[in-house]
């Protein structure tokens, strides 16, 4: 039935083992570099939040940042390239696997490239803070990681479908993703922001994924509604990204 | 004889711009038919259509007995494509396209690893199989995306202009491979080539702007254009400037360079001998008449060469 589906996604995991190393390095980069200067740079002049010392506090929502935006990526250039550029989602489509495959291939091949790139950010990062968890807590923190990542994906994904031109995948993710990631106090409690606007905030889905997961790793901790709001926000653009591929598909 | 594939008034629109029109038509199985016409006549619209990539607008179409609209699954696992474009995987190598597409058919490894390298062979890319595709030639990545549309081996073949960017030697190896299928597979071809069109098609329809103008085999297509004669003349010098001064001529039909020749279509009625008074004789340095040519045949229906 998913035939379609494995053979895209073995192909997408074959490209990415192949280019490994350089994978493993940028995927690297931008988080050590938030660690280094906000972890470690700040951390002299930032109290303790909530009990937490503030190079711990940032970790969970850096390796969470690697796992969704890595998911992001993957998922809208990997479709934007086969689409425009490469032009194999029309090979792909004259073989006997349908458009519905291929755009879960896509997404399942976003996410699993997210969730790889949060793992290999999140061991280094508790290798060098010498964080100690446990494997309850870090269980609870994956269901967080696991529901952003396929969020993320198929948000990827239908970027990659609606968006011709390059620029424009580049800006999304300029003006709507990034934002949307910071907003979510990354780098600072969610009560830092004034009363008013914290239901605001409470409500964009980055929010459920950052706080819950943070609250998750270090606490253990489940809350109900950030997790319902990120399994909706996960349901949802499943959906609105296979139905806009298929009507994109069918013209 | 059973058609493979049938066209019944298919029309497909763009907006307002109709890209087909009406068109009509059937493939009997195990024949080459050849489409042929200008670039944007509406070919690979209708490729498209029948390899189920778009859906008609109106009409209906049936591969290998199967709506390509409501059953396009069916269609698709009968069907091996050669689209216009070199749509390969860059980041696999060419063994490793192949074996994708032998995947997405649901071959297994024994069936498909022997038949990918009898291809390979076939196609002269057996020592490059562990090379990536953006390394290849124009014309070797032709021959891996023909070799891709062959793993499965297809009942229906769509070539949509096979051989484009082929050197003289692939493109004749990779005819004499299409032709070695007549009988036991179907291929519809599209392409502006009249040469690969008279060489391999039994049936053809010339298509232009989205309607097909004339149907038949190669040699019914030629007699349209028999009520003319056809010269080729061949000069020292000013070659442009005589096909123009020919064009102005009443008993000619048509005149045009090609090659460095000139290429005349003599009214029936008209005189040579008329004609060869145009020419200054120490400019003249072969005048020969030669058969009619689908191209003649276009110009005939359209007033219009197909490659302009």
């Amino acid at each position: 039935m998913m035939r379609g589906s494995v053979c895209i996604w073995q192909r997408d995991m074959l490209v990415l083992k192949r280019n490994l190393f350089s994978e493993v390095i940028t995927v690297l980069a931008f988080p050590l570099t938030f660690f280094i200067t906000f972890g470690l740079g700040l951390k002299g002049y930032i109290q303790d939040i909530e009990g937490v010392p503030y190079a711990i506090f940032v970790v969970p929502g850096l390796i969470s940042m690697t796992a969704v935006l890595g998911a992001f990526d993957d998922a809208s250039w990997g479709m934007w390239f086969h689409r425009i550029v490469q032009k194999t989602i029309e090979e792909y489509r004259v073989n006997p696997i349908t458009v519905t495959e291929i755009i879960v291939g896509k997404i399942i091949s976003g996410f699993t490239s997210g969730v790889l790139k949060g793992i290999t950010v999140g061991l280094s990062l508790l290798l060098l803070t010498g964080f100690q968890f446990t494997l309850l807590f870090l269980s609870v923190y994956l269901i967080f990681i696991f529901f952003g990542c396929i969020t993320f994906s198929c948000i990827g994904s239908l970027c990659g479908t609606l968006i011709d031109k390059p620029e424009n995948l580049g800006r999304v993710e300029a003006v709507v993703i990034m934002p949307l990631i910071f907003l979510a106090g990354l780098f600072f409690p969610l009560s830092a922001y004034p009363e008013r606007v914290l239901p605001y905030i409470k409500a964009i889905p980055t929010t459920s994924l950052f706080d819950g997961a943070r609250i998750a790793l270090l606490t253990g901790k489940v809350d109900a509604f950030y997790l319902a709001l990120l399994i909706a926000s996960a349901i949802i653009s499943f959906v609105l990204a296979v139905r806009v591929f298929e009507k994109k598909m069918h013209g | 004889m059973e058609n493979e594939i049938e066209l019944r008034r298919v029309a497909k629109a763009y907006g307002s711009l109709l890209a087909v029109k009406d068109v009509s038509f059937s493939v009997q199985k195990g024949t080459v038919f050849g489409l042929l016409g200008p670039n944007g006549a509406g070919k690979t619209t209708l490729v498209n259509m029948l390899t189920t990539l778009l859906k008609p607008t109106s009409g209906s179409a049936f591969v290998g007995g199967y709506d390509v609209v409501r059953e396009a699954a069916k269609v698709r696992s009968l069907i091996g494509v050669v689209p216009q474009e070199n749509n390969l995987d860059r980041y696999l190598t060419a063994r490793e396209n192949l074996i994708l597409h032998a995947k997405m058919h649901g071959m297994s490894p024994s069936s498909y690893q022997r038949r990918i390298d009898e291809l390979l062979s076939l196609m002269g890319l057996a020592e490059r199989q562990k090379d990536f595709p953006n390394k290849f030639s124009t014309g070797m990545q032709r021959r891996l995306v023909v070799a891709r549309a062959l793993v499965h081996d297809p009942q229906i073949l769509f070539l949509d202009e096979p051989t484009t960017g082929l050197d003289p030697q692939a493109k004749r190896a990779i005819w004499d491979y299409f032709l070695s299928l007549k009988g036991k597979r179907t291929l519809f071809l599209t392409t502006h080539n009249m040469e690969e069109a008279d060489f391999l098609c039994d049936e053809i329809s010339i298509i232009d702007n989205g309607s097909p103008i004339a149907h038949g085999t190669s040699a019914q297509l030629k007699e349209m254009a028999e009520s003319a004669r056809f010269y080729e003349i061949e000069v020292a010098r000013n070659a442009e400037e005589y096909a123009q001064a020919f064009q102005r001529l009443s008993i000619i039909e048509s005149s045009f360079l090609q090659d460095g020749s000139i290429q005349v279509c003599l009214k029936k009625e008209g005189n040579l001998g008329t004609l060869v008074e145009q020419i200054d004789l120490r400019d003249l340095k072969k005048i020969s008449s030669r058969e009619p040519s689908l191209e003649d045949v276009f110009l005939k229906l359209t007033g219009r060469r197909l490659r302009q």
